[in-house]
């Protein structure tokens, strides 16, 4: 008995280092952003500041152009999250549930272009859109990222799991395929609707290799893209760079915090069945 | 069937609109620099200010690039989203020129009576030339000097200068010290950096050079090692320091917060003491000399693209900031000397205490520029973090990049 | 009759729901892909207007690059370092997750953080945290060992952003290994413990074997992204100091979009692009997932 409450100790105390390891560089990273002194890197640091406040804060939004990125950050997320759900869905109904030649091999190439390393398509792109004179404008940030094969493929798994009798009755009353799509599939999809849309939102959100190559000037940057450059700038005013972070962190976290149940689903079904 | 294709449409209606809602506003003309302290970003937006009031009719959008300047510019260039007035750093000013992507100024300047090019000094328009055209003009320029901390001096009991290199030595052997005493030292003659830039005034103070007048490569000949060797001895021997060991990123940083006791600098570390560090009472002398007197002047040019579609309108601008009034106005405080002749004298840069220094220190500068890519500056830098992260000697490590850099050489201008 | 007509509505639906994506596809996928090949084949510079044919000339120099040699090497250390290390974090993880305990949401969130997070926000706090006078070597001189600056340093510098990207992904698969877990019988274990197998035995003998397609799925996916890690490096180190950070992505970066040369990018992208085929290729033939 007692040798079991040992292990139990043990185990919880692994755990909880454990976790220390994966949200204490955040803890700190909040700590120095309500950092009153600039200079932290006095030694030995301090973990806790000796005074607090939360002109950090007010300083990015004052002295960056931190209202202009979230801006382009939040445009970008909404119109290519939209766009991945209403499209993606579309797809892969079609792809579940109409018959049209060719469907077989079209699925199977777009499955087979998962397998192609993005980094191939990096300079390519690069020059197509400049060719369109849009490198540096929001279609140019925006149009790649408007739907993903990962999206429509998830669509259509779980389309596929939906009972066909479901839309055989609608089909008889003579309604047509977007209406038994709009009317009848989506109410029903709602947490595969979820996933794709908090998946989307999240890589929108996060995406910092395209951005940092499509956007010369500074007020198309998006938030990642403009803190990695506040990092060249402003690398010694650290309790600046630290609120920053945390600003940039709170949609996602707060949306994983809210939607929990459908991300893990998405993965995990990304992750069965891929 | 009809709803659905009218509600697609509409989706990609509105995306459509929402896409080309804004690219960038090539409707005004737009000016770019580099950002630097803030003090200089406040002077640089005053001079700016004094052009609008002149010339409330001409319209422009300053905006500066953070970061890494001359990589953006150059994909700005690539990609015809560049500004129509910019900052070329004399540096790279070649591989731009070589490139034909600039506005040739010379009509520009013979229209413009009052412009009086010849005020310029010589060394400072010609760093911005190529057969015989002028691709940029010269709006500064900025001898590297030796900042020293007159505290820190005088602790040490030292009251003179170094003049020489063995005296330079002495004297951070004599600044280094271990004010903690815990074994290791915490305030340091010297910082240095792995930068080609800041190797270079001993190098040419040893008679070397990183590319020979003749165009052969110097970096492995006697008297480029044995700066470097000189240089990385410094850090080597504990008597200078380094920015990553100090957690500082530049070594003003190091100087402001007394770490170390001099340091090698241009101008704009005036403005950032007076921000930052305004109670460190320091003095600036000219670089100790080595076989001869030497330093690097950096001069920086402000040019137009090719591309541009407000040619007049930059020019106007152009005019203004390099002209007698723009200049002065902009030189004022020290944070550059200017490249024109008679404001530096109706300004008394000659006779200013401190300013005469970089000037003096002009008169035996020489501007860094080579005909090699920026490939080639990547594989010296590199070659320098390997000297002085991981002890690789300077010979060892010059002879093994030597014929990788050498394929990095322009091939001057590609068309036309 | 009324068939053929109703097939060729159901074959015009079909077309319009996926017209705009394979429209989409075809101008950023599947173009690009041959696009690549091509620019590979020309001294491709923007600055220029003219763009001469150099045949394999980019390949062949390429292989005489030195930097880009040692871009193959960091990028397959890297991979070989973080790839076995985070799956098999990834699988603990989960497997502690789905013991029963108290707080397993919280505990779960936890975990989860990192990997929600962008990546340039990472790599900011872990800049700090390497630093000379960082949280690091802090934590470190409290147990008296003196450390040193961790990305400046060419012998750490990788291995510091290697132990990052662990610290982020894990996370991230553990949720993938969850869900592989939970499809377990519950029943397996019972068996087991009636055959008197302790903890350590379970996951050995029951788990490990049992979550074997998830593991393949985890893998390639590690692998894919390991070898085409970018937005670390950029932050972090700028692929210093002395190359020793220097990946084939940031490799290509660099000569595409900081050197200007468009057409030797795309040949480093395009060798790069093989050797992930290779990779998986080989995974697949040696460690084959029994989930087809």
């Amino acid at each position: 008995m007692k040798k079991i409450k040992l292990q139990k100790l043990l185990f919880y105390g692994v755990l909880l280092l454990m976790t220390f390891i994966y949200i204490g560089p955040f803890l700190f990273s909040l700590s120095i952003s309500f950092n009153a002194e600039q200079d932290v890197f006095s030694w030995p640091i301090k973990l806790i500041p000796d005074e607090w406040t939360l002109d950090n804060y007010q300083r990015v939004w004052r002295d960056l152009p931190f209202g202009q990125w979230l801006f382009n950050s939040i445009a970008i997320t909404i119109v290519q999250t939209i766009t991945n759900v209403f499209f993606a869905s579309l797809a892969g109904f079609a792809f579940a549930r109409l018959e049209f030649p060719g469907k077989n091999i079209i699925f199977a190439v777009l499955l087979g272009s998962l397998m192609i390393p993005g980094i191939i398509l990096l300079v390519p792109k690069f020059i197509i859109l400049n060719e369109f004179y849009l490198i540096n404008t929001y279609a140019g940030l925006m149009l790649p990222g408007l739907v993903t094969v990962v999206n429509i493929f998830l669509m259509k798994q779980f389309f596929e799991t939906i009972p066909k009798d479901l839309e055989e009755a609608a089909l008889i009353d003579g309604c047509s395929y977007f209406r038994i799509f709009w009317q009848i599939f989506l109410p029903v999809s709602k947490p595969a609707l979820a996933a794709v849309a908090i998946y989307t939102f999240q890589g929108s959100w996060n995406e910092f290799m395209w951005p940092v190559i499509v956007t010369t000037t500074r007020d198309m940057f998006t938030l990642p893209v403009g803190m990695a450059f506040l990092k060249n700038e402003f690398s010694v005013q650290w309790p600046l760079l630290m609120a920053g972070t945390i600003l940039i962190s709170l949609p996602t976290l707060a949306i994983f915090l809210f939607f929990q149940k459908y991300f893990v689903q998405g993965v995990a079904s990304a992750g069965l069945k891929g | 069937m009809k709803n659905g294709q009218n509600f697609l449409a509409f989706i990609i209606l509105a995306f459509v609109l929402v896409a080309s809602c804004s690219p960038p506003g090539s409707d005004t003309m737009r000016l770019s620099s580099w950002v630097s302290s803030p003090s200089e970003t406040e002077l640089y937006k005053q001079t700016l200010a004094n052009f609008r009031d002149q010339n409330p009719d001409t319209d422009f959008k300053y905006e500066p690039i953070p970061g890494n300047y001359s990589e953006k510019l150059q994909l700005m260039l690539g990609t015809r989203t560049a500004p129509d007035l910019f900052y070329l750093k004399g540096m790279t000013a070649p591989s731009y020129m070589s490139f034909g992507i600039l506005n040739p100024l010379d009509e520009l300047i013979a229209q413009t009576p009052d412009f009086d090019v010849d005020d310029f000094y010589p060394f400072a328009l010609e760093a911005f030339q190529l057969d015989g055209v002028q691709y940029g003009l010269p709006k500064d320029f900025n001898p590297y000097v030796l900042f020293y901390n007159k505290k820190l001096f005088r602790e040490a009991g030292i009251d003179t200068i170094p003049t020489n290199w063995k005296e330079f030595e002495q004297m951070c052997t004599q600044l280094t010290k271990d004010l903690d005493s815990d074994g290791k030292s915490d305030q340091f003659g010297f910082i240095v950096e792995p930068s080609v830039e800041m190797v270079m005034p001993f190098v040419y103070q040893n008679n070397g050079h990183f590319q020979n007048p003749d165009g052969s490569l110097g970096i492995t000949d006697e008297p480029f090692i044995e700066a470097l060797e000189f240089y990385y001895g410094l850090y080597q021997k504990g008597i200078a320091t380094i920015g990553q060991d100090q957690g500082v990123t530049w070594n003003g940083d190091a100087f402001g917060r007394e770490i170390s006791a001099m340091a090698i600098s241009g101008g704009w570390l005036m403005p950032f003491m007076k921000d930052n560090y305004p109670d460190v009472d320091y003095g600036v002398a000219p670089l100790p000399a080595g076989k001869r007197r030497a330093t690097v002047a950096f001069t920086t040019a402000y040019s137009m693209p090719k591309s541009t579609k407000f040619e007049g309108e930059a020019w106007q601008l152009l005019d203004f900031l390099v002209g007698k009034e723009g200049m002065s106005s902009w030189t004022n405080t020290g944070v550059a000397m200017p490249t024109r002749r008679s404001v530096a004298e109706e300004n008394g840069f000659h006779e200013h205490p401190i300013y005469k220094v970089f000037m003096e220190s002009a008169e035996f500068a020489s501007p860094f520029q080579v005909q090699y890519s920026e490939r080639g500056f990547e594989e010296v830098v590199v070659a320098f973090q390997a000297i002085f992260f991981t002890d690789k000697p300077p010979r060892k490590a010059m002879e093994d990049i030597e014929s990788q850099i050498k394929k990095y050489r322009l091939v001057g201008s590609k068309n036309n | 009759m009324k068939l053929t007509a109703k097939r060729k509505e159901q074959a015009r639906t079909a077309y319009l729901f996926i017209g705009f994506p394979l429209i989409l596809f075809l101008v950023f996928t599947f173009f690009p892909i041959i696009f690549a090949f091509y620019i590979s084949f020309y001294d491709w510079n923007l600055l220029i207007p003219d763009k001469p044919f150099v045949g394999l000339a980019n390949y062949f120099e390429l292989f005489q690059d030195r930097v880009f040699l040692i871009s193959i090497k960091n990028t397959l250390v890297y991979t070989i370092g973080v790839v076995p290390i985070q799956t098999l974090l990834a699988l603990v993880l989960a497997f502690i997750m789905n013991q029963k305990l108290r707080g397993r949401a919280f505990f779960r969130l936890a975990f989860y953080i990192p990997a929600v997070t962008s990546s340039v926000v990472t790599s900011i706090i872990f800049v700090w945290i390497y630093s000379k006078p960082g949280l690091l070597n802090y934590l470190l001189s409290l147990i008296g060992v003196e450390g040193t600056d961790y990305l400046t340093n060419p012998g750490t510098a990788l291995f510091a952003i290697m132990a990052l990207n662990i610290w982020t992904t894990s996370g991230y698969f553990m949720i993938s290994f969850l869900a592989g877990l939970q499809s377990i019988p519950q029943t397996l274990y019972e068996a087991a413990k009636i055959d008197g197998a302790n903890q350590w035995q379970q996951f050995w003998k029951i788990t490990v074997p049992m979550v074997r397609p998830v593991t393949y799925f985890v893998v390639v996916l590690g692998l894919i992204g390991c070898f085409q890690v970018f937005d670390q490096i950029y932050v972090m180190s700028s692929g210093g100091p002395v190359n020793s950070t220097t990946t084939m992505s940031y490799f290509t970066y660099n000569n595409s979009f900081k050197f200007f040369r468009l057409g030797y990018g795309a040949a480093s992208a395009v060798v790069l692009a093989f050797i992930i085929f290779g990779a998986t290729a080989m995974q697949k033939k040696y460690f084959p997932s029994e989930a087809y």
